[in-house]
């Protein structure tokens, strides 16, 4: 107890009489780090989030209906939306049908019946369009032509990764059809039928379920695929509060409908891919950030020791004077303590009070996703401890190396 | 009078082999309690080596040196350090302020390190800078003060806790000889008035004419003891 009060006060006023600029430079540095630490991760792990918040809100929302592990379809879906329909926590849902078909393009003008037909394998979905809108909103994403109106037949919408003016940036990964734009015919075949369709839109999306897919009114859905039964296969829904879509489920759950359907939750129906990689650029995010953390606790350990290298007499003194070693350590550990906490409230400070709103508001355009900066408070928590920790180690052991010199030594400049 | 001091064939050498260097050959002495003992020589002499085994600032390489009582070269750091903040206080030559605290926190210092309560500690600091006459100056720092006032805050760091024995090492070294009288002034009215025990180096004659003894060294070893004024 006496050597912590000799300690802080020591500590103390060497932070109050030190160098202004210095001190200013040393907490600079701090943040730095602190903000490497959190802002490094946070943007990679932004990139995932970015994508995972634009594939619920454009594609699959807070709760997913899909059929039953035994089953192709959603059972009684007619009697499921009834259910949802009346249900007070939902907010919006879409009933999809989906269904693979080959979509062609500029067939009318191929002179030479034997040369290479303008085709691509495609992803067909049905759609309740005044649902799907509400649901999705996905008609923001239309890039050319406008989307479907809800009395709309014979019209269809492609997905711009199945064109060929759009998906040409990926190089040959995608099938694609080659230039098409709104008003042109094509033609989609489900197995021996045939429809021709005129494009109204095309849709660009950083969701690849929505820029790979191709939308129809749900009626010539089931007429073109044979789905006279009405059963859908996918219901997504939108719930009030997101964060408790897992009550929703449960209320969903205690209604029956799992007779009908499986239920998950987003969190338990996304691809398992996004969580993967968002754990991969989390421990790559922390990796950088870990050789931010070596680098200012190297920083810190050459500060302390010069700074105890230079008062080594004045430890010998106070040694000298009675003054116990551990009091003399602590007054250096103390400023590392400063130096970290001082850094790490700035960090703080400018990631939530600045950085977070900021990339929130101009997040950063990657072909896949809309990045955002994620810095979750309890892993913030966790890594300023993690910061805090070594930063005081790296200051105790300089003051160690320098406190246990002999006394006399110190006092008299000997090595 | 009982002897607080007491050193029986102190030995100092330095490396080892061919270039060993017997600094101190054999010192035996003894300090009064109350005594005021100044410590004189060249250079070499081998009276600072002797302060540093006195101060256990050193350890001895033979001999055995007790001090109230106490074996004090058996003592480990740890309980040396204890010592010497219990036991003794320590004027250097320079001063040896910590310059971030001010002369009040600096005479505090060994206080509190004592246990003593923060305002107990600044009032008898205050007390202690006031009998060296720099009252009003307690919120100073080092570098605000003449090298004279600086060493009169040492004085008052050092005898602030009552220590039994004040070690003073050649304590105007640095000073004009005007603040070199009258800290050598202030350190024999501590002793002739407070009857502080005293053991301090110094190279000149005239600063340790105030002392009861004067030991006289060369080349290691005591060459005379010149009584000066009983005690």
């Amino acid at each position: 107890m006496r050597s912590l009060r000799i300690g802080l006060l020591l500590g103390l006023r060497q932070i109050q009489r030190a160098n202004f600029w210095t001190t200013g430079l040393i907490i600079f540095v701090m943040m730095l780090t602190f903000l490497n630490l959190i802002a490094v991760s946070g943007i990679l792990v932004g990139l995932i989030a970015g994508a995972e918040a634009a594939v619920r809100e454009r594609s699959l929302g807070d709760i997913i209906l899909s059929p039953r592990d035994d089953e192709d379809h959603i059972l009684e879906t007619e009697a499921v939306e009834r259910q949802l329909s009346a249900f007070p926590e939902i907010i919006a849902y879409s009933v999809r049908y989906q269904g693979g078909g080959e979509l062609e393009a500029n067939y009318m003008e191929r002179r030479d019946l034997r040369g290479e037909r303008d085709i691509a394998a495609v992803s067909v979905t049905g759609i309740d369009v005044e649902r799907e809108l509400a649901m999705t909103g996905i008609n923001r994403d239309i890039v050319a032509g406008e989307f479907l109106a809800p009395d709309d037949e014979g019209y269809i919408v492609l997905g711009a990764l199945y064109t060929e003016e759009y998906a040409s940036n990926f190089g040959d990964i995608f099938e694609t059809v080659s230039g098409v734009e709104p008003g042109d015919t094509v033609r989609l075949t489900i197995g021996e039928v045939s429809k021709e369709f005129v494009v109204k839109g095309i849709l660009q999306s950083k969701v690849d379920e929505v820029s790979l897919n191709t939308y129809i009114p749900e009626r010539e859905f089931r007429r073109l695929f044979g789905r006279i039964d009405r059963n859908a296969d996918q219901i997504v829904i939108r719930v009030e509060e997101p964060a408790r879509n897992d009550e929703v489920k449960a209320a969903l759950v205690g209604l029956g409908l799992e007779r009908q359907a499986k239920i998950q939750t987003y969190e338990e129906g996304k691809p398992k891919f996004i969580t993967d990689i968002k754990n991969t650029m989390n421990l790559l995010g922390t990796f950088i950030g870990s050789i931010g953390i070596v680098v200012a606790s190297i920083t810190i350990f050459i500060i302390v020791f010069i700074n105890a290298l230079s008062r080594q007499r004045q430890i010998g003194i106070l040694k000298g004077i009675g003054i116990d070693r551990r009091a003399i350590e602590l007054a250096y550990v103390m400023q590392a303590a400063f130096y970290a906490l001082a850094g790490s409230a700035l960090g703080a400070l400018l990631t939530y009070g600045f950085l977070l709103g900021y990339f929130e508001r101009n997040p950063i355009k990657f072909p896949f996703s809309d990045g955002i900066l994620v810095a979750d408070p309890e892993e913030t928590a966790l890594r300023f401890v993690v910061l805090f920790t070594i930063t005081l180690f790296a200051g105790f052991l300089p003051a160690w190396l320098i406190v246990r010199k002999n006394t006399l030594n110190s006092i008299l400049g000997r090595k | 009078m009982s002897t607080l001091i007491t050193t029986t064939n102190v030995e100092r050498t330095f490396g080892t082999g061919a270039l060993t260097t017997r600094v101190l050959k054999g010192i035996s002495m003894t300090v009064e309690a109350g005594e005021f003992l100044a410590i004189m020589g060249k250079s070499g002499a081998g009276k600072s080596t002797l302060m540093y085994q006195l101060s256990l600032l050193d350890e001895p390489t033979a001999g055995h040196i007790m001090i109230d009582g106490t074996d004090v070269v058996a003592l480990n750091e740890v309980e040396a350090t204890t010592f010497r903040l219990n036991t003794l206080g320590y004027v250097f030559q320079d001063y040896a302020l910590v310059p971030d605290l001010s002369a009040e926190e600096n005479v505090m210092l060994p206080l509190l390190m004592r246990g003593a309560a923060w305002e107990a500690a600044r009032l008898t600091a205050r007390g202690a800078i006031d009998a060296v006459g720099l009252e009003g100056k307690y919120g100073n720092l080092p570098a605000e003060l003449s090298g004279g006032e600086q060493q009169r805050v040492a004085i008052a760091r050092a005898v602030a806790g009552k220590p039994k024995i004040l070690f003073a090492d050649e304590p105007t070294a640095n000073l004009d000889s005007i603040s070199g009288r009258a800290i050598i002034d202030l350190i024999t009215r501590l002793n002739q008035e407070n009857g502080q025990t005293v053991v301090m180096v110094t190279h000149e004659r005239e600063y340790a004419m105030g002392a009861n003894r004067i030991i006289h060294m060369e080349d290691g070893q005591i060459t005379g003891i010149e009584e000066l004024r009983p005690l």
